[in-house]
Formats: C-alpha cells, structure tokens, sequence
C-alpha cells in the first residue's frame, strides 16, 4: 500500500507535527480532564464558599482556611487538627512497613526456594479482597472474647477499643492487605539486577549482608523510591480501615481526616461542603510537601 | 498507513469510550418518566423488608391504576447522596420517595420538595383521623401539608423470658422494665455471669432516656439543647449500669450474647424482629426501659418512614394524583408492611386480626402506648446523630469524661449549625 508522499516528505519534517505520540495519549488525557482535573478545579473553588451542596455557593475567601489553621475554638480546627495527627501518626507508623516487609519477602522469593511460586500467590492474595471484606475478616480475629489472636495470646486484649492495640490493629490490617503490591515490583526490579555483580562481590568475600546493603539496595534504587512515594500518597488517603475497623476511636484516636471530610461533605445533615473542600484541599498540599521532601532523598544524584 | 489506522483506531477508541459514558449515567439513574406513565419510586428497603415492599408494589400495579409504580430500593446512604446531586441538576427526579421523618423539616426548608395540598381533595380518606397521630403530624409544615406516613418504627426491647423469670420474676406484670428493676436484676445475674443490659445503638437509647428526663434536643427550632443536666442525667444511668457490670463489656456484641442466651434485656428496633426468628429461646418485646412504671410518662424513641415528593418539572399534575392514588392504596394495604415488623401509620391496620397477632402492635393497639412513641424531629437532628454515634459509646465506657463529652458535642453542633446560611 503507498504510503501518502506528503507523510514522508523530508522537506516538511520541520513544520510537520509528530502526532503519534498525541494519538496514544489522547484517550487517558480526556479522560484524566474530564474526572480528574475539572473535579480538582471546582473542588479548589468550592473550598472558598459556605455551600450545603443545594443552594448557591456563598463565596466567603479565605475564611475556611483561616478558621481551620488559626482558629482555635472552632471545633473544624479540632477536627482538622486531630484528623491530620492522626493520618501522619498512621502514615509513620505504616509505610516503614509497607515497604520493607515486602521487600524482605522478595529477596527471599528471588533466592528461588521450592514453591516460591505458590509462597507467591499466597502472599499476593490479600490485595485481590476489596478493604470490607478484609476488615469484616480481621474484626473477627480480634474479638475480644472469641478471636483466635486473644485466644493465642490467653490474653483479652480490646484490640478495636483501646490504645495503642488499635493503631497495631490498623496497620497490621493495612500491612496484611498491602504486601502483595510492592512485593510484585520488588520482585520485577530483583530479577534485573546482573549475577555477575553477586559473584564478583563472593569471590572478594563479601557476606549476604554485604550483598544486600552495597549491591541489591542500590540497584533497586529507582523502584523503591517509586514504592515509597506511591505507598506514602496512598496511606494519606486512609479511610475505609479506621472507618470500619475502631469507628475513629477510642476517643478519636484513630479517626483520621479522610473521615471528617466525608462526613462534613456528605454525613447524614446538612452538607458543608467549604471547609470539606478546604480540609481535603490541605490534605492534597500536604501529600505533595511529603512526597517532594521524599524525591529530594532519594533520587539517584547523577 | 501505520500512522493512518493509528490515528483511525484512537478516534473510534475515543468515540466508544464517551458512547459509553453516556450510556451508562442515563441507565444507572432510573428512566427518565416524563411522558411514560410509570411512578419511578425510590427507597431505602435493600434490607429483608425490601421483598415486602416489592410484594405490595405488585399488588398495587395489579389493580391496573393509570399509573403504575416501578420499585427502585437503593442503599440508605447512597440514596440520600444521589438525591442531593439529583435535585441539584433538575434530571431524573423520583417522582415519590421515601425519607425519614428528621430530615423533612430540612428539606422544606430548602425548596426541595412540592406540597400534597393540591391533590388531597380526591382523597377525602388521607386525613388526620385516619393516621397515626405522631406519624400524621410530621408532614403538617407551614401550614401546608409536604409528606405523608407509611410507618412508625420504634426502639424498645427484647427479653429472654427465661432468664427473666428467674432473675426479674414480675417486672413484665405491667410490660414496663425501669432502670430500678434492671438494676436489681442485675445484682442477681452477675453472680451467675449472666449479663442484664445490652449496650446497643446509643442514639434512640439516649434520647429516650434524655426526653424522659424532660430534655429536648431545642427550644427555638434552630439552636441546640445538648449539654445540660437533664442530659448528664441521662448519660449517667448507663455509665452507673456500665460500672457496675450490669451491662455488657466494652467489645462484646449484645446481639451475640441475647442469642447465647446470656442476656436478659436486649434494647432494639421492631424492624430487628425477623433477626431473631431462629432465637432457640422464648423471648418477648416490651417497652424501652423507663424511669418510672407511670404509663403515662413512657417514652420509645421512633422514627417514621413517610412518602415525599421532590420538586420535578417532569411530574405532571396527573401524575402526582397517580402518586397519591398509591399512597391511599397503601392506607388500606398495610398488612404486608407490617408482617415485615414495622408498624404501620394508617390505623386502618388496627383492625386486622393478624395484626392483632403481631408482637410489634402492642405499640398502637393502646392510645398510652400510642401516646410514647416520640420522633425527634429537630431539623438538625441529622448532626445530633453524627456526634452520638461518634462519641456516646466512649462516654459509656467512660473513655471520654462526660463533662467533656457533652460539651463537645454541644460545641460541635453550634458550629455546624452556623454554616447553615439560612438561618441568618
């Protein structure tokens, strides 16, 4: 078939566009504007009016974000200040976790022991539940009276009522459902690296931590930066463990911000829709300072 | 030619892709009805009163009305989400919905929905007289009339009939339990391990206990009443309970411990009734506990399901007669609504003989009994929900000091209700 000349016409190559890059992003870019960006922008302005989601938005400036930041006896500010505590203390607590217990699992996969290939699938099975099913199942393994944890332990430990059971509840919960994700790209990144670089280091007599430490990490270096941011933005958007596993106690302990902007946008009353734009429009400004902080750690310094 | 069936494959891709986005957001939001003679009627039954509600559906299409009702049960929180969105853009409106008591007054007030007034004069029957007192006066807004009742739900509770022959031997003689006689009760059941209160939803628990004590949730309509002493009052009869082990602990589940058998009083909702059918014990259904055995000061926490119409330029005239025509069917049909535990508003059902039968009409059959259901129908009592489920079980189980507690809660509630722009 002939190809049209004016396609391949060197003399038009300068003005000619490339449009093949254009035609494989097309499709994700329309469909990125139309549910990702146009939301983000009319959630931005909703976050400078006093709207219930019926009426006509009252446009009201900054006073939102003044009243969530500065404002000490609204009780926003308690809620914004609490929630925010609480989702940093889950993400600390969490992603050191999330990445390096799935981490350890592929390095001993790659070893390639017998059945590595089932020990596999089992541990990537957690990520296959949806989050209520995984919490359904978790809430009856730490019943206070009839779970097999406490009955394990012969102890009666409240773990879904009492501190600080109910944090190790939640991120174990989180940790069990999350493995099998960042285990997959672990294991991906493990298989590129060359053996060579572990022979030359056994036959200078280097030890397995050696290896691990001077040659594994280092390699890997681009796939756990990518783990630990994706991982850190996700943990920010906790919601569905605390929700339905310590309902956002004992006393508020656990109730973490994704829960107050839910109920003040959308809660069983009238809807406040402002601060809950503003509330998660901080959240989202926050999740950026973070993961910024955490590319200027770790990119490779070439 | 590459680059041509590329460029040719993305656009058909592009094409399809939006094709299906359209498709789909018409089909998920129920037919559009504005020229088919269909009634699209939304609510909240996906639980097991769903299949009676469907049942009475069918019933009413088989009479051949002019206009039929088509049945869409949608899960509670997702249908009081999409509403909102729905009202907002003007499309696909239900023509007849169901909503909760509490959240009418809010409603009214913001412009949402049309008022019966103009299509009640073909349908002497739907009056006052004929409904339920508590339930008929909710929709009476303005001074014009904006919903009508299927139902009065109400909070009372469940008794193993066992256990209390033998740790409250009498205290069902005037079907009143009062906190003295669970507290007596329950000196005996500790001894034998048997616990005598379940700690259950803490909202209808508390307001019951609250109203009976002379609390209300407002004086003016707007403003909250929460942090008083008749509230601390309240709060403070289930921590005393709580303390002394007369109730559950914190973390076991008092439906699990009612069904083993190992609780005497279980405080529930009639609409849990068909739960306990495989209860392999007798168990009975009596008043919430009180305060005091005077049947006269009684009070059972209720609540009531009550048929609305939101603003829809697609309904017509004609057609909101349909809908009334259906809501005077279901006055005279109540009796499958029933065998799904409710109690119905029309006291048409008073006169059935199987419902005479039903352990929920102990509630209606008694104008004293009548006269102690109480909906709280505070217009924000949707946030006075939020806070109790949020924080009333910590107070209980005295992980949050009740001082504290009620003060937050009344500071919470203010605050919300200052962002409410109409009230200034």
């Amino acid at each position: 078939m002939e190809v049209p000349a004016k396609l391949l016409d060197p003399k038009s190559k300068g003005k000619s566009v490339n449009w093949t890059p254009w035609v494989f992003i097309t499709p994700h870019l329309l469909i990125f504007s139309i549910f990702f960006l146009v939301p983000i922008l009319f959630g931005i302005y909703i976050s400078f009016t006093n709207w219930d989601l019926i009426g006509k938005p009252e446009f009201v400036g900054l006073a939102n974000y003044k009243e969530l930041l500065f404002q000490e006896d609204s009780s926003f500010y308690t809620q914004f200040h609490n929630g925010l505590k609480n989702t940093f203390i889950f993400v600390i607590l969490s992603v050191p976790f999330c990445i390096i217990i799935p981490l350890l699992l592929a390095t001993a996969l790659n070893a390639k022991p017998r059945f590595h290939k089932i020990y596999q699938s089992i541990f990537y099975l957690p990520t296959l539940f949806s989050i209520s099913a995984v919490v359904i199942i978790w809430t009856l393994m730490f019943n206070v009276n009839q779970g097999p944890i406490n009955h394990l332990l012969g102890q009666s430990i409240l773990w879904t009522g009492s501190q600080p059971y109910a944090w190790a509840a939640i991120v174990i919960v989180t940790v069990w459902w999350g493995i099998g994700g960042n285990m997959i790209i672990y294991q991906a990144a493990l298989n590129g690296i060359p053996k060579d670089y572990y022979e030359a280091a056994s036959i200078d007599g280097a030890n397995g931590f050696q290896k691990f430490f001077k040659i594994t990490l280092p390699s890997i270096r681009g796939q756990i930066l990518y783990t630990v941011v994706i991982t850190t933005i996700a943990q920010f958007n906790i919601y569905g463990q605390p929700l339905m596993l310590t309902g956002g106690g004992p006393a508020n302990s656990t109730r973490v911000l994704l829960m107050d902007i839910q109920q003040n946008a959308f809660g069983s009353g009238q809807s406040i829709a402002g601060i809950a734009s503003a509330m998660a429009i901080l959240l989202g400004v926050c999740i950026m300072i973070v993961s910024f902080i955490q590319f200027l750690f770790l990119r490779n310094k070439e | 030619m590459k680059k041509l069936s590329l460029v040719i494959m993305s656009i058909i891709l592009t094409f399809t892709l939006s094709a299906c986005g359209s498709n789909s957001s018409d089909s998920s939001s129920g037919s559009s009805s504005n020229s088919s003679k269909e009634i699209v009627f939304w609510n909240p039954f996906t639980g097991p009163d769903g299949k009676n509600m469907q049942k009475m559906v069918d019933e009413y299409n088989k009479t051949n009305p002019e206009y039929k009702v088509k049945n869409i049960s949608l899960k509670e929180g997702d249908m009081y989400k999409k509403i909102q969105t729905v009202v907002y853009s003007g499309k696909n409106v239900p023509d007849l919905m169901i909503v909760h008591a509490e959240r009418i007054k809010q409603y009214v007030d913001n412009d949402m929905l049309t008022s019966y007034d103009d299509y009640l004069s073909d349908f002497p029957e739907i009056k006052e007289e004929n409904y339920m007192p508590e339930a008929w006066k909710i929709g009476d807004i303005d001074g014009s009339r904006y919903s009508l009742p299927l139902d009065i739900h109400s909070f009372v509770m469940y008794y193993n009939k066992d256990l209390v022959n033998k740790y409250a031997p009498g205290a069902l003689d005037d079907n009143i339990v009062t906190f003295d006689e669970i507290k007596a009760a329950g000196e005996k059941a500790q001894k034998d391990k048997i616990t005598t209160l379940g700690v259950t939803w803490v909202k209808p628990n508390f307001l019951s206990l609250y109203a009976q004590n002379d609390g209300k949730l407002t004086e003016n309509g707007t403003d909250p009443t929460i942090n008083n002493d008749q509230a601390k009052a309240a709060f403070q009869t289930w921590i005393d309970l709580y303390k002394s082990r007369i109730t559950n602990k914190d973390g076991e589940d008092p439906a699990q411990l009612f069904l083993q058998k190992k609780l005497i009083f279980y405080p529930e909702g009639i609409w849990m009734n068909n739960n306990l059918k495989d209860a392999k014990f007798e168990y009975g259904l009596t008043n919430a506990p009180q305060l005091t055995d005077d049947k006269s000061q009684m009070i059972n926490w209720s609540s009531s399901h009550q048929f609305v119409m939101f603003k829809s330029k697609d309904r017509s005239d004609e057609k909101a007669k349909g809908v009334v025509e259906f809501i005077d069917w279901i006055r005279d049909n109540s009796l499958e609504w029933a065998k799904a535990g409710q109690n119905p508003a029309s006291l048409k059902i008073l006169e059935d003989p199987e419902y005479k039968k039903m352990a929920q009409s102990f509630l209606l059959k008694d104008p004293e009994e009548q006269a102690s259901l109480k909906i709280f129908d505070y217009k924000y009592n949707g946030y006075v929900s939020e806070e109790l489920d949020a924080k009333g079980l910590d107070i209980i189980f005295g992980k949050i000091p009740l001082d504290k507690g009620l003060a937050d809660i009344q500071k919470t509630l203010e605050d919300k209700i200052a962002k409410d722009s109409s009230n200034e």
